[in-house]
């Protein structure tokens, strides 16, 4: 798209987004955060102008989401983006009508340049890039020399028009969309939070220490922390419970799977699927060997080129159906909201999102102390947790809609049992 | 930096106890640490003011005397249900025209509408006389388009947003003339002044904003 973003812009939705603005409410917000520290105390203006400028770069960010007589779809819009000052409150629901319509939020604390975002919008692996391109704005202005490396996009490129397009229909095979019925997922119990808190405790420790820890293992390391997941669940929640009804539903750890890495795209919208790890826990004597075994196996079955496309087509065979694309907005809008009621938001016991290694340019790196990455907790994913990384910093952030601290305190253990140094942060939400 | 013995891990932070295992921390009593995190204010839900619940209240046993008394004296007429009809416009109005934060062109269509229904309802349920469609109806429309189409005249920032209201309302001022052509409406002026100015406004858009409106409309009938 070569010119400047305005009225003419809008977006469909792409396959993954059409599902959230229906199934979203204010306590399944299915908004996500990312964080950037760096070494100094952030100016706000000169943050609001960095914004600013990467919003003239990013037209699909620059959007209000409206309803059409069959989709929803985002407009241009026209209204101003305001940073504001990061609240107490972790992933709250973004409400159009108290920001000028943006479906993201910036704020800072500090330090900190916190990104909010509606997973309608994009996945964790567009965020990064907003938040790199911010970042680097943000520095240029505090008069950094900084250089992008072709890591970081500035606002000086040109938008491509490869950065919009929805992937997951570029990739889409007819024939291979089998819809493979799924069992409704262990749920996490715990004793509820008052309804606009979340608890956040993150763990920061070596990531070259993890890898290698992972490899000894012979898994990589999202495999070896799902397996551990699973065994902490086990530990804390079933283990010689499995007589209890609830106990007996499959404990299933939903892992995303950023696709650019398997496909060719670079477009900054979702284009992600998942793996799963799936087991009854109802034997006493389940061991944490026999679980990254299971682990280890059911990922490499689930990542394979025809169960990622499969699981892909699935959900935009759903989108192209033609009955459902002809339905009326507002009736299609219940369809969704019921079956992913009954469907979807059942299905996982809890998600553990692994974005990676983040690459800031050499010469940026001096100025970023560590990022960090969260997702919402709701009523059914009590405990969800993500995992980020800036050089040899590793944070695994836990974020919880339950009081209830065992499985993080677990999951750490294990690894201070082994001898390794965690540094603790947490929102501190017990008190209250 | 504290420390807990217990999960062997440290944490930068003023409180005194371990987030995961809840016990007290080691270390220097430093109150000086910056947390990383914001404390927790509550976010207040939204209760309804007071004067709000006094008329929601009032409404509600109204409506129940009405019914009340309508069947303790039924005469076969549902006259009950003209002031219930009447209730719940006021209702919609308050909300949707004073309180909502949609912008106007969708207020007055949706309003306007609602409207003519509410009054096409009432003449039936009276004496019958048409002069909902034939007066009041046209005459709306005809307003409602005047309306509509000034304010995006002085505000033309936002006239995408508007334009899809207008279009709802210049189909709907079609209507009349329909219903003259198979005699419903008896007095044709009000009708054909609706039609007139539905027509002009149309060929205004048409002449002038094209492309916009092909826009529009391919944006929100995308399937």
């Amino acid at each position: 798209m070569n010119k400047e973003s305005s009225y003419d812009t809008w977006f469909r939705l792409d396959n993954s987004g059409k599902i959230f603005p229906e199934v979203s409410n204010h306590r399944e917000t299915n908004v996500f955060r990312v964080a950037v520290s760096l070494t100094e105390v952030i100016d706000k203006d000169l943050l609001q102008l960095a914004v600013d400028a990467i919003l003239a770069r990013y037209p699909m960010f620059k959007v209000k989401l409206k309803k059409g007589l069959f989709w929803s779809y985002f407009d241009y819009n026209s209204k101003p983006f305001h940073v504001e000052e990061l609240k107490h409150y972790v992933c709250g629901e973004i409400n159009p009508k108290k920001n000028n319509g943006y479906l993201f939020r910036v704020m800072y604390r500090n330090q900190d340049i916190v990104i909010e975002m509606f997973h309608s919008l994009a996945d964790g692996a567009g965020v990064i890039m907003l938040l790199k391109a911010i970042t680097y704005e943000y520095l240029v202005l505090t008069g950094k020399d900084i250089k992008p490396d072709n890591l970081v996009p500035t606002k000086n490129q040109r938008p491509s028009m490869e950065e919009y397009e929805d992937a997951n229909s570029k990739f889409y095979d007819r024939k291979n969309r089998k819809h493979v019925p799924e069992q409704r997922a262990y749920r996490i119990k715990g004793t509820p939070l008052a309804e606009d808190l979340t608890g956040l405790i993150s763990g920061n420790m070596s990531t070259q220490a993890m890898i290698n820890l992972a490899r000894e293992n012979g898994l990589t390391l999202t495999e070896y922390f799902a397996a551990l997941m699973m065994y902490t669940i086990y530990v804390t929640q079933i283990q010689y419970r499995g007589h209890i009804k609830s106990n007996q539903a499959p404990v299933k750890i939903f892992v995303p799977v950023n696709l650019r890495k398997h496909f060719p795209s670079n477009t900054l919208r979702n284009f992600s699927n998942f793996v799963k790890s799936n087991l009854v826990m109802t034997k006493d004597d389940i061991t944490f060997e026999e679980l990254k075994i299971l682990v280890k196996e059911q990922f490499e079955k689930g990542m394979t080129k025809s169960e990622l496309i499969r699981k892909m087509s699935e959900n935009v065979a759903f989108e192209k159906n033609v009955f459902l694309r002809f339905t009326p907005y507002i009736l299609k809008k219940y369809a969704l909201k019921i079956g992913y009621n009954m469907l979807g938001m059942k299905l996982n016991t809890m998600s553990l999102t692994n974005i990676g290694k983040v690459d800031f340019p050499e010469s940026m790196e001096p100025y970023v102390v560590d990022v960090t990455a969260a997702v919402y907790a709701g009523k059914y994913n009590t405990l969800n947790c993500s995992v980020i990384s800036f050089r040899d910093r590793l944070k695994v952030t836990f974020t919880r809609s339950i009081v209830e601290t065992t499985i993080e305190r677990e999951f750490f253990r294990h690894f201070t049992n082994l001898g390794f140094d965690i540094e603790v942060e947490s929102n501190y939400v017990e008190e209250y | 930096m504290k420390y807990c013995d217990k999960c062997k891990i440290s944490i930068n932070t003023n409180n005194n106890y371990c987030p995961l295992c809840q016990q007290v921390l080691e270390g220097e009593q430093n109150k000086g640490v910056i947390e990383k995190y914001p404390e927790y204010v509550s976010i207040n839900r939204k209760i309804y003011p007071l004067t709000k619940r006094i008329i929601l209240f009032v409404t509600i046993v109204s409506i129940i005397i009405l019914l009340i008394i309508n069947l303790a004296t039924f005469n076969g007429k549902w006259w009950s249900l003209i002031p219930i009809g009447s209730t719940f416009y006021f209702w919609v109005l308050i909300s949707v025209g004073v309180f909502s934060k949609q912008n106007i062109a969708f207020k007055l269509a949706f309003l306007t509408s609602l409207l003519i229904g509410l009054l096409v309802l009432i003449d039936q349920a009276t004496l019958q006389e048409g002069w909902s469609y034939n007066y009041i109806m046209p005459l709306l429309l005809f307003t409602c388009n005047l309306a509509i189409s000034g304010i995006i005249l002085i505000k033309r920032i936002d006239y995408r947003d508007y334009i899809l209201y207008l279009l709802t309302i210049v189909i709907l001022s079609l209507v009349p003339i329909i219903l003259l052509f198979v005699k419903v409406i008896s007095e044709p002026w009000p009708a054909i002044m609706a039609f007139a100015l539905a027509v002009s406004i149309l060929l205004f858009i048409i002449f002038f904003f094209p492309k916009s409106i092909k826009d529009e409309i391919k944006k929100r009938f995308h399937a």
